[in-house]
């Protein structure tokens, strides 16, 4: 399938790119620190978490924050928030200021195609990165009981957030005539999207509408271990807007030339 | 681009000649799929590919001017990338590779980072590109740009053999040159209208140089 094609091209040029390997590598290094923070934090407050009946564990303490939280900075998703703006921001502006886009046009592939294996290829980036990020906490398995019913939940709350943060990214690429400018674009929108909430809340106003509209809303119930099909649509549709909106702009391309 | 109309046979090889702005760029993409016209029809093979954008995937070859590469990508890998996007896959594709990479003789750059190509590099590797699958219909956007003359005369030899296989070939050039050599059909375009389409032979260089120039003039006459 040619949409496999275009996936695998995105994938070998990001992976040869070194600035992708390098915003890895410190975010890394980053979630290393922080992992070691949360760890003396949990071990230091161990006896008195053991008097709390049903109290927080090894996952909570350690785990989730490190995948989420706004009490210490900078969790994996506030990490995210900058890095896959960073990462997708050449995707399409790139190609088109280097005039490949037409290359990949010319191969008989639809916009959707296009887009889609560019994403997928980001999906794959990302699930290595959030992958490699648990192996942190989850090296320490064997010594501390771990939750893997809200471990698992975890993941994919921060995996749905980064697939929407990236389809975003895409989105402001396939927008942008410059890839700088795409980047900038996509993180002042993943940030409004992530915290509008909050905003609203500092402003006095406690909305549904504005609560619903926040990213961490629906991230928070996963993090917390509580899976929600309304959750996950709402990640879901989120990744469906930016999408078709990308796509549209990609076909204008076509169109216009 | 408005109004054009072409046919070209198998084995043709048709010389595309016109002013800076005339459309011949913007009718070239149009062959190779990469702009969709607002009107009209083109037809490979009989079908009509705006309706099976597919088609133009195994029957079209391109090279656009400038030949764009992905800086980060080998030669190698470059050509890996072309093949699959046309649907070769497995011992085809690197069998295609290793033909085109010989044929071209781009052996000594196979590891090399498209980024760091001389131009005329990056049009030998453009030009594979376009080859890798064996068109039917080959579209080259000024492919002597930056060529040596040693280069130049290459492409000629392979335009040549190309055609007499059975490929057809839109070459569209600067270089009235480079028309006389190897075409055997010339079109001019101006205003994107075709203001001439004629069969050419290697001793016309002068009539074609004539014909160039009163339609280019007459145009900036009507113009002015």
């Amino acid at each position: 399938m040619t949409l496999f094609a275009v996936t695998r091209l995105e994938l070998r040029r990001l992976f040869v790119r070194p600035f992708g390997w390098v915003i890895a590598a410190l975010a890394l290094a980053e979630l290393g620190w922080r992992f070691a923070l949360l760890l003396q934090f949990f071990l230091l407050s161990q006896v008195q978490l053991a008097s709390i009946p049903d109290g927080p564990g090894y996952t909570d303490i350690v785990l989730i924050p490190l995948l989420s939280s706004f009490a210490l900075p900078f969790a994996l998703i506030e990490l995210a928030l900058l890095i896959v703006p960073l990462l997708t921001m050449s995707s399409l502006a790139s190609e088109r200021a280097a005039g490949t886009l037409p290359l990949l046009f010319a191969s008989g592939l639809s916009a959707t195609r296009i887009l889609v294996g560019k994403y997928l290829a980001v999906l794959v980036w990302l699930a290595l990165w959030l992958v490699l990020a648990l192996a942190i906490p989850v090296s320490l398995a064997h010594g501390a009981t771990l939750d893997w019913g809200k471990l698992a939940a975890a993941t994919l709350g921060t995996f749905l957030a980064l697939a929407v943060l990236a389809a975003i990214g895409l989105a402001c690429s396939a927008f942008a005539q410059h890839a700088a400018v795409a980047a900038v674009a996509a993180l002042i929108i993943s940030l409004t999207l992530y915290c509008i909430n909050l905003g609203a809340q500092r402003a006095g106003v406690d909305n549904g509408f504005i609560n619903w509209l926040a990213m961490s809303t629906h991230q928070d119930n996963l993090m917390h271990g509580v899976v929600s099909s309304a959750d996950i649509a709402w990640f879901l549709l989120a990744i469906a807007v930016a999408l078709a909106l990308g796509i549209r702009r990609l076909a204008s391309d076509r169109e216009r030339g | 681009m408005s109004n054009l109309s072409l046919q070209l046979e198998a084995g043709q090889v048709l010389g595309l000649l016109g002013v800076n702005g005339a459309g011949k760029s913007t009718t070239l993409a149009m062959i190779a799929g990469a702009l969709t016209p607002d009107s009209g029809v083109i037809r490979i093979q009989g079908n009509d590919f705006l309706e099976h954008p597919e088609l133009a995937r195994s029957a079209i070859g391109w090279l656009p001017e400038g030949a764009p590469l992905w800086p980060e990508l080998t030669v190698r890998e470059h050509l890996l990338a072309h093949g699959r996007l046309r649907g070769l896959k497995g011992a085809n594709l690197n069998q295609a590779c290793d033909a085109i990479i010989q044929k071209l003789e781009l052996n000594d750059l196979q590891r090399r980072l498209a980024g760091v190509l001389s131009q005329g590099q990056r049009q030998r590797l453009g030009l594979a590109c376009a080859l890798l699958h064996r068109p039917a219909l080959l579209v080259l956007d000024e492919p002597a740009n930056a060529l040596d003359p040693v280069q130049v005369v290459a492409l000629r030899n392979l335009l040549r053999e190309l055609a007499a296989n059975g490929t057809a070939v839109i070459l569209s050039t600067h270089q009235l040159t480079e028309v006389t050599a190897v075409c055997d059909r010339v079109a001019i375009l101006h205003e994107g209208r075709l203001r001439h389409d004629a069969p050419l032979h290697a001793d016309q260089h002068e009539v074609l140089e004539k014909t160039f120039f009163d339609i280019a003039m007459a145009g900036r006459a009507q113009a002015a």
